[in-house]
C-alpha cells in the first residue's frame, strides 16, 4: 500500500505515482490472487447482453469497404453491445442505464414501462462507422468497431421518444448522415437534428401541445414527425411536416376519425428511410389494417385474418429499398404474411401477394441488399427466403436448433446472393428464441446460441447435487433395524455396488494419468456427482423474466436445465421474494411476490407444484426460518402481516418485519394448540426523517471457528458472538446522515449506533455482516471529528467489530454462561449486555457494492469481503486482515501486534488488482453476489448474478488443504524416479567400497 | 502552497491556483464542459488500446457524473455545476491517478484580482482548476497542479485537462517456475558446493605441491589438533581423505550437514532443492 502520510506531505506525485506502480506490479503480500492458468478452470463467465429487442437488433457493416458486419443491439435490459456473427462473441458492451452524464439517475420514466416499444433505441446510418443509440434521456454515438463513445448528448428535462438516422443529407452537408431525436419534454414536443461528429444540434423543431409524440421518420426530401392527439383512448394520429434543411413545419396532417387508436400500441409501424415510408395502425380489435403512405392525407385499410391477436410489419430501412413491405399477422393457431407494394408514383398500396398460413407461431425479418428486398421466414421447422417481388421460394432450409424444438420470436437476416450461373442464397438470421435464447441461424443450421435469458437475474441460491439421497435413506435404514438384519442389508448393498466396479476399474489409469498431467478429470458423462471437495453444486437461478435456471458450478457454469415458471407480460418483472433450496427433497421452493410459488426439482428442473402470480402484491418478503419441521421460508405480508401458522410450520425464532410506515416489527410465535398466534414482541421506529437503506444480518451459513482471538500477549479478546443481531442503516436525507444500528432482534435492543455525516444517500449504501462484524460502505464528504480543518472525500468503507468486553481475558458480565436472554435483564447496573464496539473507516480508491462475506465450511480460512467494482467491472476481494478495525493509528504495530497480523492504519484502502477475483474478465452489472462453503475448509464457492453471471472459487487463506494447479506432479514423480536411478546405480559402488574395506587389513 | 493546503480555506486556494492556470468557459453561466483528456505517456505509449468500457467519474456529495471514454480518447462531461469534485478514471487494464476538479465561479472566489486577471467581463463566469489528489488525505491537502486550458477544437467548449496513467494493472499472480537456476540460487546449495569443492579439490591440490612444502604441510597438520583427532579416527594421519568412508560420512560423522538442510531452509526453494538432490 503506497499510502502517504500526512506529515510526509512534500513527497509529490512522482513518489505516488511510483509506488503505485509498484503496488500494481509487484504485491510482496499476496492477496489470494489469481493465477493465469486457473482462469477458466477455477471459475466461469457468461457475458451476456439481455434479451435483443425486435426493434433495435440488427446487422451493420462498422467499416464501409469491408464486407464483414456485425451484430448490434440494444437488449431489454438497456445494454448495448455488438456481436461477431460469427463465433458469437461480444465485440464491445457499453451499458447505457449508467451511461450517459448521470449514473444514478434511475428515474427514466420509459424504462421498462412496457408501452410496446420496448426502451431504447438503436440505428445505424448505412455505410458508417458509428451507430447511435438513445436511452432515456440521452442520446450516444458510439464508434461502430471500437465501441468508443463519439458524442453524448443528454436532453434533461425530456426523454427520447424516437431516433432516427436521415438517409439523405442535402449536397453541401457532404455524405454527413444526421441524427434526429424526438424528445418530449413534459408538453412539448422537439424534435432535434443533431450532428453525428459532436452531437450539435442543427436545428430544433419544438411545438408545445397536449400531444403525445410517437415516431419519427424521414424520405428524401422531408421529416415527418407521428404522434398522438387527443385523450387517452381516443386518439387521432397527426403527422408534422418539417423541412429536412430548417427543421420548418410545411404541413400538418390529421388522419382517420376520432377515437381512431386507444393507444400507442395500436400503431404496429412508422416505416423508416424507405423511400416511401408509411404508418400502419389497427383498431383495437385488430380486425382491420390502416395504412398510411407519410406526407399523404389518404388511407387505405385491409382485412386482417380473422383470430389476429398481433401484427408487425416488416419493411426495409434504406433508401434505395423497393418500397415493399410484409404485414406478418398472428393469430392464435398460425401466421400469415402478406406482402404490399407501395407506388411511387401514385402512393397507393397495393398487395402483391400473400403467403400461405402455416399452423405454429413464425417470425419474418427483412434484409435489402441494393434495391432487393428478400424476406426471411422462420417456421417450427423450416427458415424460408422470399423475394419481395414474387411468391416464389428462393431458399429453403429445415431448421435444426440445437436439438430442443425451438420457436423464434422475432429475428434479423442477412441474405449473400451468391455469385455464380444459378441463383444461389444464404442467409443468416439472428433469433431470439422463447427459450430466451439469442440463436444465429445459417441456412437452418445453429452457429452459436447465447444464453440471454440469464441476463436479469433476481436471485439465485447454491444446491447440492441430490444424489446421496438413496445412500442416507439405506443408511438411516441399516440404523434402525436389528443388527443381524442391518448386516445383511449391508452385505446386500456392497454385493449390489459391484456391479460398478469394472467402471470404477477402466476409469483408474485415465484418472491417474490425467491427476499426473494435471488435466481435468472428465466429468462423469451426463451424470451429475458431487465430488469429494464439494466444488460441484448446483445454482439455481430465477430470472425477472419469469424463467428458472439450473447452472452446474462445477463444469464452468454450464445451463443444466432452463424453464419457465410463469410467463411475465414483456416489460413486467417475476419479483422474487425467496429461494431455498431443500437438500433432503432435492427441491427448490420460490417465492414471488403475488402470492405466487414455485417448485422445482433441483436437478431436472421439473416443476413439481406452482401457483401463479396474482394480479396484486401480496407478499413483502420472505424469510427463511427454522420450524418444527425443518427449515421452511415464510411469506410475510404487506405491512409485515403474518398470518398466524399451524405450529408444526411457526417459526421458532422472532422474524423482523417492516411495517408501511418504516417500522422494523419483531413477531413472534406462541403455540395454541395446533395452531400459532403471531405476537408483536417489539417495534423498532425510526426517529423522523430517517429512511432505512441497508439491512444486513449473519448469513444463515456462519461458522465461527473460534469465539475468541488471541492477541500477540496469549491474552484473549472474546468475540461478541449474537446470532439473533442485525445491521440497519438508515439515512436522513436533511442533514446527509447515515446512522447505523445495531439490533438485537429477540428484544428489539439497540445493541450500538453509530453517526456518520456528510454521507451521500443518492450514492448506494450497503452493510454486510458475518461473525462478529460487519461493513458498510458509503460516499462521505465530511470534516474529521479530531481535526475539523481537514475533510475527507470519497467512498468509504467502515468495519465495527464486537466484542463481549473492552478487556482482554474478559467476558463481560455474563462470564462463562452457556446461554443468556436478550429479554432478561442481568443483575449489573448497565442492565442488558452491550457488545464493546472497535471501528474505523477506511477511504476505498473506487465506490464498491452487492457486499457479500465469504464463506467457508468450519469458518477456520479468513474472510473476504466480495464487492461488485460497478465502476470497472470486477469483483474484488477485500481481505478481512486489510479492514481490521485495531490496525494501530499513527504508529508502527509492537512486535505483538505484528504477530498477531496486524499492520499500521492507513486510511486509504486501494483496490488491488491482484485482489480482483474477476481478473481480466469484464463483468458487467452484477447485481448480488452470493457464497457458498465447499467441503474443504479453504475454499468458498462464489457466484455473482445481474446481468453477467460469474462464478469463481476463492481461497481466502490460500488452499491450505489440497494441491492447487502449482503442483508439478510431474517434477514430483521426475524427481522420485531419478533418486530410485540414482540409488539403483549407486548401490553396486557402495557395496564393492564396503567390501573392498573389510579386505583391508587394518594396520 | 502544498504546504499550506492543511487549512481547508478553499476559496482562497483556489483562487491563488486558478490564478496560475486560468481558464475562462465559455458556456452559460451555470455549467461548464470539461474535457478529460488522456494522453500518450511513457506508462500508456498509445491510449487508443484502452477498452471501450473505460469511464470516469466526477464525484461529490449530492452529485455524480459519468462519461464513456470517446473517440479522442477523452471524457467529455457536458453541465459541470460549481463545485469540487472527485475525478476518477476506471479502467480494466491501466490506473490513473484521482485528481481534484474545483469548478468555481468567479465571482465568489473571493479574490478581485484573480477575477480580473482572468476575465472582468464575464461576472459569473466559471472557472476551473484541477490538482492531484491523495486518497485517504485531507482534501485540502493538493498535490501537483494539473494545466487547465480552455477547449480550443473546433465544436469543443469549456476546459481541458489531462489525466495522468500511473501504471498498468497485474491481475495475475506469478507463480514460481521450477528451474534449475533458482536451485543454485539457493545459498544452502551454494555452501555444500564450495564444501564439496573443497573436498575433492583439496586432496588433489596437495599432490601437485611440490614434495618440499608438502612435507612442511604436513609436519604443520600433524601438529594441528584437529587434524590428531581426525587422524585418530582414522588411524591414518598422513592421508584422511584417502580412505574415507562415504557411508560413515553420510551415517554420522558429519550430521550437522543434513540438519542444516532440513532446518534453516525456508520457503518453497527448501523443497525444491531437496527434491533436486
Amino acid at each position: 500500500m503506497h499510502l502517504q502520510h500526512p506529515a510526509s506531505r512534500l513527497s509529490l506525485s512522482h513518489l505516488l505515482a511510483a509506488a503505485l506502480t509498484c503496488t500494481l506490479t509487484y504485491f510482496p503480500q499476496p492477496v489470494g490472487a489469481v493465477f493465469r492458468d486457473e482462469v477458466g478452470h477455477i471459475d466461469y463467465h457468461h457475458a451476456l447482453l439481455g434479451l435483443p429487442q425486435r426493434e433495435t437488433t440488427f446487422f451493420h457493416r462498422p467499416r464501409r469497404d469491408d464486407r464483414a458486419s456485425l451484430l448490434y443491439t440494444l437488449s431489454d435490459l438497456g445494454i448495448l453491445g455488438a456481436v461477431h456473427p460469427g463465433s458469437g462473441e461480444i465485440v464491445w458492451r457499453q451499458d447505457l442505464r449508467s451511461g450517459g452524464d448521470d449514473i444514478y439517475d434511475d428515474d427514466d420514466e420509459n424504462v421498462g414501462d412496457g408501452d410496446g416499444f420496448g426502451l431504447g433505441f438503436t440505428r445505424a446510418g448505412e455505410g458508417e462507422g458509428w451507430i447511435v443509440s438513445a436511452l432515456g434521456r440521452a442520446v450516444h454515438a458510439w464508434d461502430a468497431v471500437s465501441g468508443r463513445n463519439q458524442f453524448s448528448v443528454r436532453f434533461d428535462n425530456g426523454v427520447v421518444r424516437d431516433l432516427e438516422v436521415m438517409e439523405m443529407t442535402e449536397q453541401e452537408g457532404g455524405r454527413r448522415k444526421d441524427v434526429l431525436a424526438l424528445v418530449e419534454e413534459g408538453a412539448a414536443t422537439v424534435l432535434r437534428r443533431l450532428n453525428p461528429t459532436d452531437g450539435s444540434v442543427v436545428w430544433e423543431f419544438r411545438e408545445v401541445t397536449r400531444d403525445v409524440p410517437l415516431q419519427v421518420s424521414t424520405n428524401v426530401e422531408k421529416v415527418f414527425v407521428v404522434s398522438l392527439k387527443g385523450t387517452a383512448g381516443a386518439y387521432n394520429l397527426k403527422v408534422t411536416v418539417l423541412d429536412t434543411l430548417t427543421g420548418k413545419r410545411l404541413d400538418e396532417m390529421v388522419l382517420g376519425t376520432k377515437a381512431d387508436v386507444h393507444g400507442k400500441k395500436d400503431v404496429m409501424f412508422v416505416g423508416a428511410n424507405s423511400a416511401a415510408p408509411i404508418l400502419a395502425w389497427t383498431d383495437d380489435a385488430r380486425q382491420t389494417l390502416r395504412v398510411n403512405v407519410l406526407g399523404t392525407k389518404t388511407r387505405q385499410e385491409f382485412a386482417l385474418p380473422p383470430d389476429t391477436f398481433a401484427v408487425e410489419i416488416h419493411a426495409p430501412h434504406l433508401i434505395q429499398s423497393q418500397p415493399h413491405f410484409l404485414v406478418h399477422s398472428k393469430t392464435s393457431t398460425g401466421h400469415k404474411g402478406e406482402v404490399f407494394h407501395v407506388d411511387l408514383k401514385t402512393n397507393t398500396i397495393s398487395k402483391a401477394y400473400s403467403l400461405p398460413m402455416l399452423p405454429g407461431p413464425g417470425a419474418f425479418s427483412t434484409s435489402s441488399s441494393g434495391a432487393s428486398v428478400y424476406f426471411t421466414r422462420i417456421t417450427e421447422d423450416e427458415v424460408i427466403l422470399l423475394s419481395s417481388q414474387s411468391h416464389g421460394v428462393l431458399g429453403r432450409w429445415p431448421l435444426k436448433i440445437g436439438g430442443s424444438k425451438a420457436v423464434a420470436i422475432h429475428l434479423v437476416s442477412e441474405v449473400i446472393k451468391k455469385a455464380g450461373p444459378e441463383e444461389s442464397y444464404a442467409v443468416r438470421s439472428a433469433a431470439v428464441t422463447d427459450a430466451d435464447n439469442w440463436v444465429l441461424i445459417r441456412n437452418g443450421e445453429e452457429l452459436w446460441a447465447r444464453p440471454e435469458g440469464l441476463t436479469g437475474g433476481v436471485t439465485a441460491t447454491f444446491a447440492e447435487i441430490p444424489d446421496r439421497e438413496e445412500l442416507a435413506k439405506s443408511l438411516e435404514q441399516e440404523a434402525h433395524s436389528s443388527p443381524l438384519q442391518a448386516y445383511i442389508h449391508r452385505v446386500k448393498r456392497h454385493i449390489h455396488d459391484l456391479q460398478y466396479l469394472p467402471a470404477y476399474l477402466n476409469s483408474i489409469p485415465s484418472r491417474v494419468m490425467s491427476s499426473i498431467l494435471g488435466t481435468d478429470v472428465a466429468p462423469t458423462a451426463g451424470k451429475l456427482v458431487r465430488d469429494s471437495f464439494g466444488f460441484h453444486k448446483l445454482v439455481v437461478l430465477a430470472t425477472k423474466r419469469g424463467r428458472v435456471y439450473g447452472l452446474d458450478a462445477g463444469n464452468n457454469g454450464k445451463v443444466l436445465w432452463s424453464t419457465r415458471a410463469f410467463k411475465i407480460p414483456k416489460g413486467r418483472r417475476w419479483d422474487v421474494k425467496g429461494i431455498q433450496a431443500d437438500e433432503s427433497s432435492g427441491q427448490t421452493t420460490i417465492l414471488g411476490s403475488k402470492d405466487d410459488f414455485v417448485v422445482l426439482k433441483t436437478d431436472t428442473g421439473d416443476i413439481i407444484d406452482s401457483r401463479a402470480p396474482n394480479p396484486e402484491a401480496t407478499t413483502q418478503g420472505a424469510a427463511l426460518v427454522d420450524t418444527p419441521s425443518g427449515q421452511q421460508l415464510l411469506r410475510i405480508g404487506p405491512d409485515g402481516k403474518i398470518e398466524d401458522l399451524p405450529a408444526a410450520r411457526a417459526p421458532s425464532q422472532t422474524v423482523v418485519t417492516r411495517t408501511a410506515d418504516g417500522q422494523l416489527k419483531g413477531v413472534i410465535f406462541v403455540a395454541n394448540g395446533t395452531n400459532s398466534r403471531a405476537f408483536t414482541s417489539w417495534v423498532f421506529s425510526l426517529p423522523k426523517g430517517q429512511r432505512v437503506v441497508s439491512i444486513a444480518t449473519r448469513p444463515p451459513h456462519d461458522a465461527v471457528a473460534s469465539i475468541g482471538r488471541v492477541l500477540g500477549d496469549r491474552t484473549v479478546k472474546y468475540k461478541y458472538l449474537n446470532p439473533n443481531t442485525l445491521v440497519l442503516g438508515a439515512v436522513d436525507h436533511s442533514s446527509r446522515m447515515l446512522v447505523v444500528y445495531l439490533l438485537d432482534t429477540v428484544s428489539g435492543q439497540v445493541l450500538w449506533v453509530s453517526k456518520h455525516n456528510g454521507i451521500d444517500a443518492s450514492k448506494p449504501i450497503e452493510c454486510a455482516m458475518a461473525e462478529n462484524w460487519f461493513v458498510c460502505t458509503y460516499f462521505g464528504q465530511y470534516a474529521l471529528r479530531d481535526n475539523s480543518a481537514q475533510s475527507l472525500k470519497g467512498y468509504q468503507v467502515v468495519v465495527a467489530d464486537l466484542y463481549e468486553s473492552d478487556k482482554p481475558n474478559d467476558r463481560g458480565p455474563l462470564g462463562d454462561a452457556a446461554t443468556f436472554s436478550s429479554l432478561d435483564p442481568i443483575d449489573v447496573p448497565t442492565g442488558v449486555v452491550l457488545p464493546s464496539v472497535v471501528s474505523q473507516s477506511y477511504v476505498l480508491s473506487a465506490p464498491i457494492s452487492a457486499l457479500q462475506v465469504t464463506q467457508t465450511r468450519q469458518g477456520i480460512s479468513s474472510r473476504q469481503v466480495l464487492a461488485y467494482l460497478p465502476e470497472s467491472h470486477g469483483i474484488v476481494g477485500i481481505p478481512r486482515m486489510v479492514l481490521e478495525p485495531r490496525r494501530p493509528v499513527g504508529r508502527d504495530p509492537t512486535p505483538a501486534e505484528a504477530e498477531e497480523g496486524l499492520i499500521r492504519y492507513h486510511p486509504a484502502i486501494e483496490i488491488d488488482p491482484k485482489s480482483v477475483i474477476t481478473h481480466e474478465r469484464d463483468v458487467l452489472g452484477v447485481g448480488k453476489i452470493i457464497t457458498s462453503p465447499a467441503v474443504v475448509e479453504s475454499t468458498s464457492l462464489v457466484f455473482a448474478y445481474g446481468v453477467d453471471i460469474f462464478g469463481t472459487r476463492v481461497a481466502p487463506s490460500f488452499l491450505f488443504d489440497i494441491l492447487g494447479k502449482g503442483f508439478n506432479k510431474l517434477a514430483l514423480v521426475g524427481t522420485v524416479l531419478a533418486l530410485l536411478a540414482g540409488v539403483v546405480t549407486l548401490a553396486p559402488v557402495v557395496k564393492r567400497k564396503q567390501v573392498n574395506m573389510r579386505w583391508e587389513a587394518p594396520m | 502552497m502544498q504546504l499550506t493546503a492543511f487549512t481547508l480555506l478553499l476559496p482562497f486556494l483556489s483562487s491563488l491556483a486558478s490564478a496560475r492556470s486560468p481558464a475562462q468557459t465559455s458556456s452559460s453561466s451555470s455549467s461548464t464542459t470539461v474535457t478529460l483528456r488522456i494522453p500518450p505517456s511513457h506508462l500508456l505509449p498509445n491510449p487508443h488500446t484502452l477498452p471501450a468500457s473505460t469511464r470516469a467519474t466526477f464525484t461529490t456529495l449530492g452529485k455524480a457524473l459519468a462519461a464513456p471514454l470517446s473517440v479522442a480518447n477523452t471524457f467529455v462531461f457536458r453541465n459541470v455545476t460549481p463545485g469540487s469534485y472527485l475525478v476518477d478514471v476506471h479502467c480494466a487494464t491501466h490506473a490513473f491517478v484521482p485528481l481534484r476538479v474545483d469548478v468555481l465561479r468567479a465571482v465568489d472566489s473571493g479574490d478581485v484580482d484573480a477575477a480580473a486577471d482572468v476575465d472582468g467581463n464575464v461576472p459569473g463566469g466559471l472557472r476551473v482548476a484541477a490538482w492531484e489528489t491523495y486518497r485517504g488525505n485531507d482534501w485540502g491537502n493538493k498535490g501537483e497542479v494539473i494545466p487547465v486550458t480552455a477547449a480550443s477544437g473546433p465544436g469543443e467548449e469549456g476546459v481541458v485537462l489531462d489525466a495522468r496513467a500511473a501504471g498498468q494493472k497485474g491481475y495475475f499472480m506469478e507463480r514460481s517456475q521450477f528451474s534449475v537456476l533458482s536451485i543454485f540460487k539457493n545459498p544452502i546449495i551454494l555452501l555444500s558446493l564450495v564444501s564439496m569443492g573443497l573436498f575433492f579439490g583439496m586432496p588433489k591440490l596437495i599432490e601437485n605441491m611440490d614434495p618440499e612444502m608438502r612435507a612442511e604441510w604436513e609436519e604443520r597438520q600433524k601438529e594441528n589438533p584437529m587434524n590428531a583427532l581426525m587422524g585418530a579416527a582414522s588411524g591414518q594421519p598422513a592421508n584422511p581423505i584417502g580412505n574415507f568412508d562415504m557411508a560413515a560420512f553420510l551415517a554420522g560423522s558429519s550430521s550437522a550437514k543434513p540438519d542444516e538442510g532440513n532446518g534453516s531452509g525456508s520457503g518453497k526453494g527448501k523443497g525444491e532443492s531437496k527434491k533436486k538432490r
